[in-house]
């Protein structure tokens, strides 16, 4: 397959073309249905544009919700080079948060230039060691990666509640099961009075270091060779092995920021709801861009905005945000009917 | 970068559209917006709170209210107030625990802008807090459930274990000891404010164990009403006094909040520009709270028994004077001592009697 | 341990388990045709949110499972038109269906969150004390009743007939089913809506019997512990209604617990059904017994 300047081109714009369609034919269908709700779609749509375009906040919220979204989806894209699903992205998102608390209160004292990279190092080894069990399992033979990462998204967030209503129970608020408030030195740091957060920095880094790794690197031809065919790959001696333990870890690392980024700039402490669904979200980002890092790019911004309809639905029209899904999945309908997408699995 | 600068054309014609065509908005005299975290059609809290902000609507005429249901109470809930915000509201009240930290971080950057949370402890020049005094109206459910009775165990269910929740179960467990030092409480704690069905396990689990009056501090009582109904035993209502209708049969009395002229009060301040952020607790003395009216199952000793204990409350008689020991026989409430409402949320206790454990 | 207990374990063992069964065999019938829906929470949901608004609109809670199979069904076969006409990638298609599961139901169920409905009714052998231990085990709704004949006639129908001899073999490799005569993809379509049934049903068991009421996501993961409960009972229906009471007495248990006066984390008791999932799955693996559908997973594209 040529991957000069030009193939690339119009593969792209050829992609963004029906995903474009896709889009807007889920747009009509979804502003029907709310005007069969009784309510004013266009209203919203228009609402919308003028929050996330027109307003700084609007737009800096955008930021804020692409960052777990642009985590998750490199780590699903990562596996999926090698032909290994993980859906259980939301797992380690959270294990990555568990792990990054139990440093935050553990090292309360400890100034934040040393703190935050501690933090991150943590919130990175929390997912990926989650991942590691499964990706264990499937080098191993044992067990299909997609089911046990799919079971072990359930444990994750019982774990988490497990500890913030006993040993992190936050004493000064034993009112509220939440773990105690992350110290100043602990919490990322944000730019310009929104809440954009320094997560942003180390979703990008994490993107950009994907596409390089893939497509710049022998690791990642082999990775690709391996994801192709891999009884080829093992006869030429990679090692498929230790490579699929690594390749796991570092996709459950790279969720597992988003774990840590949520507590330590969003919610500032550990709490029982981290996540609305961002790993599997992630999945279907990763899907839709076919692991590619522009795709991912631009995948996370929409599927930001469209989270935007769904706060401007649940403000000024008085939907459950929830509703906004329809919008989601009608979108992602329309392009999973297409013929020229993936065949098999 | 052409795409862009159209979306911001079109953005700003559409705003500017919205006020041409508004005129109501020059005779707007405050515009308030509500979170709840749940629907306001749960027969419980969130229901309560909606009353309370109509009737504070009907009493200031030109008042907007902008309001959004099932709001969690994670970081979401800062976006849907800030865009409140950005709809013009300058008195926010929001009315779950859990939206507290985000309400008071959108307080130091709005400062034009009012908070009142409710339940919580936080303050700020604008950022004030109220609740109902609900532990000691408590004490009076205690005492119809106990002279209701007559397998002398009362069934509680929980959604998260706070310590305001725990002092209400105390309350209750004392007021029924009061007259029935033989009765005891079972509490089942869900892990949530709105767990359907962990609920109705839970209801169903306590009247196994014996419990023929059940009781709940989670946001609805809908579902443990419906099962005590379907099961025959007795039930005491919380949040709202309008969830008598589910259960004809079985209730007996309930507690309910009556925000109404808090809300309107605060909104006259803001309007006025009097507003003093405070931390305040009423409860059935002052008109945040109510009882509720009594079932027909309960005989007319009883209920003037359990107004007469509620006139007591609400003129100052506080259960929670010492000496108390907790269920494992430690003393927590020194003689002569009495805790008072600033330490209700410190309960990690049960009184003796309740069959639980709080931590 | 007082016989309280045992007996409301037990109780709730049966009313929880069946919801889970009925959307782990609608599961299993698409699995066994070699598709793996991620979306049964999302089915589930919009069962759960139809069957109540259906009860409460016509007072009537039996109409209110109807519609929820109905809607069940309706929902699958989009999934179905995906996977298996348009060749789309199975988990990428769930993913979808659970997203749009979550927005219906609770675009669908807003304006009846809090209506009073008549729950479907507890039916109780005459002359039983109330509140006794026959009783408390042997007052079911009719769902519960029906949950295990459901599944021998699902055992019957995918190991005793014709039909499920040729589900299974699409299921384990399609191109040899097709060479063979037979039309994969009808026979999905078939297994799919049959699956969709069963979700919507165990999603309205739920709301119209369990809790009595709709909230938002208030299936609460119970599609992905089907999904897990599947491969627990190795694609195997009678196996399943174990492993159904198995994980529903799991869910109630803790609270059983904690109302006798036990002091259990719940959290710890609500994370043993995946757990032990897993450890089987590994024993499995380990013992190299190959349990799943060949071709589970995997959409054939071939000429009708």
């Amino acid at each position: 397959m040529r991957h000069d300047g030009a193939t690339l081109w119009r593969l792209a714009s050829a992609q963004a073309k029906a995903f474009a369609l896709a889009a807007v034919i889920a747009l009509a269908v979804f502003a029907m249905l709310l005007s069969v709700a009784g309510k004013d779609p266009l209203r919203a749509y228009v609402d919308t544009l003028v929050y996330v375009f027109g307003n700084a906040y609007g737009f800096s919220e955008l930021l804020v919700r692409m960052v777990p979204l642009l985590l998750t989806a490199v780590a699903v894209a990562l596996p999926a080079r090698i032909g290994l699903i993980n859906v259980g992205g939301e797992g380690q998102l959270y294990m990555g948060a568990w792990l990054t608390t139990a440093g935050a209160l553990a090292f309360a004292e400890w100034p934040a230039f040393v703190l935050l990279p501690t933090l991150t190092l943590l919130g990175f080894v929390g997912g990926g060691l989650w991942a590691l069990i499964p990706g264990a399992l499937r080098a191993l033979r044992l067990v299909n990666e997609t089911i046990s990462t799919l079971l072990l998204n359930y444990v994750a967030p019982l774990i988490v509640g497990y500890f913030i209503f006993g040993p992190w129970r936050s004493p000064e608020s034993s009112a509220y099961p939440q773990s105690p408030a992350f110290v100043e030195a602990a919490q990322l740091p944000t730019f310009f009075h929104s809440r954009v957060h320094a997560g942003l920095l180390y979703a990008l880094a994490c993107l950009v270091l994907y596409w390089f790794v893939m497509t710049r690197t022998r690791f990642g031809l082999e990775m690709r060779a391996i994801g192709g065919n891999p009884e080829a790959a093992r006869r030429l001696g990679v090692p498929i092995f230790s490579y699929m333990l690594a390749v796991m870890f570092v996709a459950g690392g790279v969720a597992g920021l988003a774990g840590m980024a949520e507590v330590t700039a969003i919610q500032g402490r550990l709490v029982s709801e981290l996540s609305p669904g961002y790993g599997f979200i992630g999945f279907l980002v990763s899907w839709l861009a076919r692991t590619g890092a522009g795709g991912i790019l631009t995948m996370s911004f929409l599927f930001a905005v469209i989270s935007s309809v769904g706060d401007i639905l649940q403000i000024t029209q008085g939907l459950p945000f929830a509703v906004v899904n329809i919008l989601m999945a009608v979108i992602l309908f329309i392009v999973l009917a297409q013929p020229a997408r993936s065949v098999g699995r | 970068m052409t795409g862009r600068k159209w979306a911001r054309a079109a953005a700003a014609a559409a705003l500017a559209a919205l006020f041409v065509g508004n005129p109501a908005a020059a005779q707007n005299k405050l515009t308030v917006g509500a979170i709840y975290v749940g629907s306001v059609n749960d027969y419980g809290y969130n229901r309560a709170m909606k009353d309370g902000l109509e009737e504070m609507k009907r009493n200031i005429p030109g008042l907007t209210l902008i309001e959004a249901e099932n709001v969690p109470e994670t970081a979401e809930s800062q976006r849907i107030m800030e865009g409140m915000i950005q709809q013009g509201a300058k008195l926010i009240f929001a009315t779950s625990f859990g939206h507290q930290q985000f309400a008071f971080n959108l307080a130091k950057i709005h400062p034009d802008v009012v908070f009142e949370h409710a339940g919580g402890w936080m303050q700020a020049p604008n950022f004030g807090n109220f609740f109902g005094a609900t532990q000691a109206a408590w004490y009076p459910m205690g005492v119809a459930a106990a002279k209701m009775t007559k397998s002398n165990t009362l069934g509680f269910v929980v959604g998260v274990p706070i310590g305001y929740a725990i002092g209400n179960v105390n309350a209750f467990e004392m007021g029924a000891r009061s007259i029935n030092p033989n009765a005891q409480t079972r509490v089942v704690v869900t892990g949530g404010w709105a767990d359907k069905a962990k609920e109705a396990a839970a209801a169903n689990a306590l009247i196994d164990q014996g419990a023929d009056v059940v009781t709940m501090h989670v946001d609805s009582p809908a579902t443990i009403l419906q099962i005590a109904e379907s099961r025959g035993a007795y039930s005491i209502g919380f949040q709202s006094i309008e969830a008598r209708q589910l259960v004809p049969k079985g209730w007996l009395t309930g507690l309910g909040f009556t925000w109404g002229s808090f809300m309107t009060a605060t909104a006259q301040s803001v309007i006025a520009g009097t507003f003093r952020p405070a931390m305040v607790r009423q409860g059935l003395g002052q008109g945040m709270m109510a009882v509720a009216p009594f079932g027909v199952a309960v005989p007319e000793d009883v209920r003037q028994l359990v107004t007469a204990t509620a006139d007591r409350i609400a003129k100052g008689f506080n259960p929670f004077t010492g000496p108390i020991s907790d269920n494992t026989g430690v003393v927590r409430i020194q003689i002569g001592e009495s805790w008072g409402g600033d330490k209700m949320g410190n309960f990690d206790w049960y009184v003796e009697g309740v069959i639980g454990k709080a931590k | 341990m007082n016989t309280a207990l045992v007996i409301g374990v037990l109780a709730t063992s049966i009313m929880s388990g069946a919801s889970l069964l009925y959307a782990t065999l609608g599961e299993m019938i698409g699995e066994r045709a070699g598709i793996v829906n991620l979306g049964l929470e999302g089915i589930m949901l919009i069962g759960a949110s139809t069957g109540f608004a259906a009860t409460a609109l016509t007072a009537n809670p039996y109409v209110g499972v109807v519609a929820a199979a109905a809607a069940g069904a309706a929902a699958n076969l989009i999934f179905a038109y995906l996977v298996v006409g348009r060749s789309a990638n199975q988990l990428a298609a769930g993913l979808s269906l659970m997203f749009f599961g979550f927005g219906l139901s609770a675009l669908l169920g807003r304006p009846f969150v809090g209506a009073l409905t008549h729950s479907l009714p507890r039916l109780t052998l005459s002359g039983l004390e109330p509140n006794g231990t026959a009783a408390r085990l042997l007052s079911h709704d009719i769902l519960v009743y029906l949950a295990l004949p459901v599944a021998l006639l699902i055992w019957w129908l995918l190991f005793r007939t014709r039909w499920g001899l040729q589900l299974r073999a699409v299921g384990e490799d399609p191109a040899v089913a097709f060479a063979a005569g037979l039309k994969p993809n009808v026979l999905r379509y078939q297994a799919l809506t049959i699956a969709g049934v069963l979700g919507g049903i165990g999603g309205a068991h739920v709301s119209v019997a369990l809790a009595l009421t709709w909230v938002e996501g208030m299936t609460a993961g119970r599609g992905f512990i089907a999904i897990a409960l599947v491969i627990f009972a190795k694609w195997n229906p009678l196996w399943a209604v174990a492993g159904a009471l198995l994980f529903g007495g799991a869910e109630g248990l803790q609270l059983q617990l904690q109302a006798a006066g036990a002091d259990v984390s719940p959290f710890i008791m609500n994370m043993l059904p995946y757990l032990l999932t897993l450890l089987v799955l590994v024993l499995w693996g380990w013992s190299r017994q190959l349990a799943a559908p060949a071709a589970l997973g995997r959409s054939f594209v071939g000429v009708e």
